[in-house]
């Protein structure tokens, strides 16, 4: 066998094993779990302030987001306690793949609505807003406005 | 990204034809493929290296079978290495959850596992790259040695997404060689209009009654209106799908490719085997190629061949969707294929077109049932009530009211979903005398259609991708 015909066997195995490696990173960085929705919320709401964030009904998902909250898995929203502030958070357990996308879809279409609500006159609320978070683990959609989203984001993740 | 959308229209593409036609022919392929993995890293930034790596292994994998093409026992275990590869990858990302997830349903206790969201198109371009290293085992087809051009075929943006597969043996000169020239780019843009036409203005219109209607509790459904609901997911799955084909063939020919047909007036159908010629064709092409044929086809037998059809069919649901009612829908339909072939397919043959039709329309239509609901579960209710079971009576207001609302609507998809739509356009566009094609009223028709088809797309919310689970 000459050197070439090895040397492609070999970038053969390197690919498979870089396939394997890349899953396993993704697994770790991106995967969902199939943990119950309600024991993810709680991991959630153990960090939420609540001085700041008042949870509202799964069906107050139709007036901020345009979303039936009965169609997911789960479904919880906080809205801040006054409405001078952006502060928001969400999250969802979707069924399907396509559940995502238009979660995905809904909630930049409020970001912007936001961001134009608060333009103009609190440009505090209007840099929360571009430094909200999304993230999306498996069918979990997460996403948060608050000075305090890298906490969130954290009990998130870990909660997984 | 979706074709159907603005970013699309109005800068995707028209940026990469001005690339791809400015830049000299030994460029095209550098600016197809960067212009590829640009359109698909849009989507699925994370994926994009998936498929990065998918190209290079099956590409090397190629080079491989290639290198021991005198050697069987060498060329066996390559092949059998990238098979097992492509599908331990396949199977992996689309149905490990599913499976943990149905094992998790029959055991007292939940098996922990980390979920990853599909990968779009994943189904499409494993499919492709698995014909290409089978065909250059079976000595069809020579080993891809420039990289460049392997790449181009696995991941060319018209057909990445939503089909139609496209097999290496098809379009391997095309790769090295194609023709341009402006009346297959305009051939191609009517194409892609037509596509855009049928997607954005019947599909998506079609897709809002569907959603509206099983959007409705079970108890409050009548007859009529679990019919109507079904009639409109008919059309919205045709129009949809066999629109991003065309779209997909269109944009073949404004970059110089030809790609085969994928739907031939499959609601025109006489039996379930006439309408599997005729729908999405090129999946069912590489299931006989790859699958059907490998397994024995119909030559070891009638049982082999029953079970190499319910083993054809069982695959072919699964491949639309990790769930048990994409699986029943296939096996369904492996059923009446079995039917037709060794039961009473030569008596349905002698009886009048009319009932041909009704016959094939009502299990096609059944069989959407099982492809577009929730469940597996979902799917047995609302066929139930499709025929009187668990309805709420045999036709009540709320179906009138769907009926009188969208009839026309109705009438215009019977009519776009035959050849006639197509006979009515090319009256319009041809004289009929000589054949010859008018040009100038050609354009108005085709810019009118777009012009349209904008007009939805902007106005309308309903603009959904339907192709996620495949």
């Amino acid at each position: 066998m000459t050197n070439k015909k090895i040397g492609i066997k070999i970038f053969k195995y390197v690919v498979v094993v870089l396939i394997l490696a890349y899953t396993i990173a993704l697994l770790i960085m991106t995967g969902g779990s199939n943990k119950p929705f309600k024991e993810v919320t709680k991991g959630v709401e153990s960090v939420v302030d609540q001085e700041k964030l008042n949870k509202v009904e799964t069906q107050s998902l139709k007036r901020y987001y345009g979303l039936n909250g009965s169609d997911y898995d789960g479904v919880t929203l906080y809205i801040s306690t006054t409405s001078m502030s952006a502060e928001e958070l969400l999250l969802i357990k979707a069924k399907s793949e396509e559940q995502v996308a238009a979660i995905r879809d809904a909630i930049e279409e409020r970001r912007d609505t936001r961001r134009q609500d608060f333009e103009g006159y609190a440009p505090d609320e209007v840099d929360l807003i571009d430094s909200s978070i999304l993230q999306v683990r498996g069918k979990y959609v997460f996403f948060v406005v608050s000075k305090e989203a890298a906490k969130y984001k954290e009990a998130f993740t870990s909660s997984l | 990204m979706l074709f159907s959308s603005i970013t699309f229209l109005f800068i995707f593409l028209p940026i990469t034809l001005v690339l791809y036609y400015i830049v000299p022919d030994k460029f095209r392929n550098y600016i197809l493929l960067i212009t590829s993995l640009f359109f698909y890293a849009w989507g699925e930034p994370v994926y994009i290296v998936l498929m990065i790596l998918s190209i290079l292994f099956n590409y090397a994998c190629g080079l491989d079978i290639g290198n021991h093409a005198d050697d069987p026992v060498m060329a066996k275990r390559g092949i059998i290495s990238a098979v097992v590869v492509n599908l331990a990858i396949l199977g992996f990302f689309k149905y490990y959850g599913f499976l943990i997830g149905s094992i998790n349903a029959i055991l007292p206790f939940d098996i922990p596992y980390r979920e990853l969201s599909l990968p779009i198109g994943i189904s499409f371009y494993t499919f492709q790259a698995m014909s290409y290293v089978i065909d250059v085992y079976r000595k069809k087809v020579q080993p891809q040695k420039s990289l460049i051009s392997f790449a181009v075929y696995v991941s060319m943006f018209p057909q990445l997404i939503a089909g139609p597969i496209v097999r290496y043996a098809d379009i391997e000169k095309q790769l090295r060689n194609r023709s341009i020239g402006i009346n297959k780019f305009g051939d191609g843009i009517f194409f892609f209009i037509r596509g855009l036409a049928k997607k954005v203005i019947l599909a998506n219109t079609v897709g809002a009654i569907y959603t509206t209607i099983s959007g409705l509790d079970f108890g409050t459904y009548s007859v009529l209106t679990a019919w109507i609901g079904c009639a409109a997911y008919t059309f919205q799955i045709y129009f949809d799908f066999g629109g991003y084909s065309d779209m997909a063939i269109g944009l073949g020919k404004m970059f110089g490719f030809e790609f085969l047909k994928n739907f031939d007036y499959p609601y025109t159908a006489l039996s379930i085997t006439d309408f599997w010629r005729r729908w999405h064709i090129s999946l069912s092409t590489w299931f006989r190629e790859y699958v059907y044929i490998p397994l024995g086809g119909n030559r070891k037998g009638k049982r082999r061949t029953m079970i190499n059809i319910m083993i054809v069919w069982g695959l072919t649901g699964l491949w639309h969707g990790a769930a048990w009612n994409f699986l029943a829908w296939g096996l369904y339909y492996g059923i009446f294929l079995l039917l037709e072939k060794f039961v009473y397919g030569r008596y349905i043959e002698k009886l009048p077109k009319v009932l041909r039709h009704i016959y094939t329309l009502v299990l096609v239509m059944v069989g959407w049932v099982f492809f577009s609901s929730a469940s597996l579960a979902d799917a047995v209710r609302y066929i139930g009530i499709m025929f009187g079971i668990g309805a709420k009576g045999l036709i009540d207001s709320q179906a009138l009211y769907y009926f009188g609302t969208n009839w026309l609507l109705f009438i215009v998809c019977a009519i776009a979903s035959t050849s006639f739509g197509m006979y009515l356009l090319n009256r319009v566009l041809y004289n009929s005398k000589n054949g010859v094609g008018r040009r100038e009223i050609a354009c108005i028709v085709y810019v009118l259609m777009f012009l349209l088809s904008l007009t939805f797309l902007i106005t309308a919310t309903y603009n959904p991708f339907l192709y996620f689970r495949f």
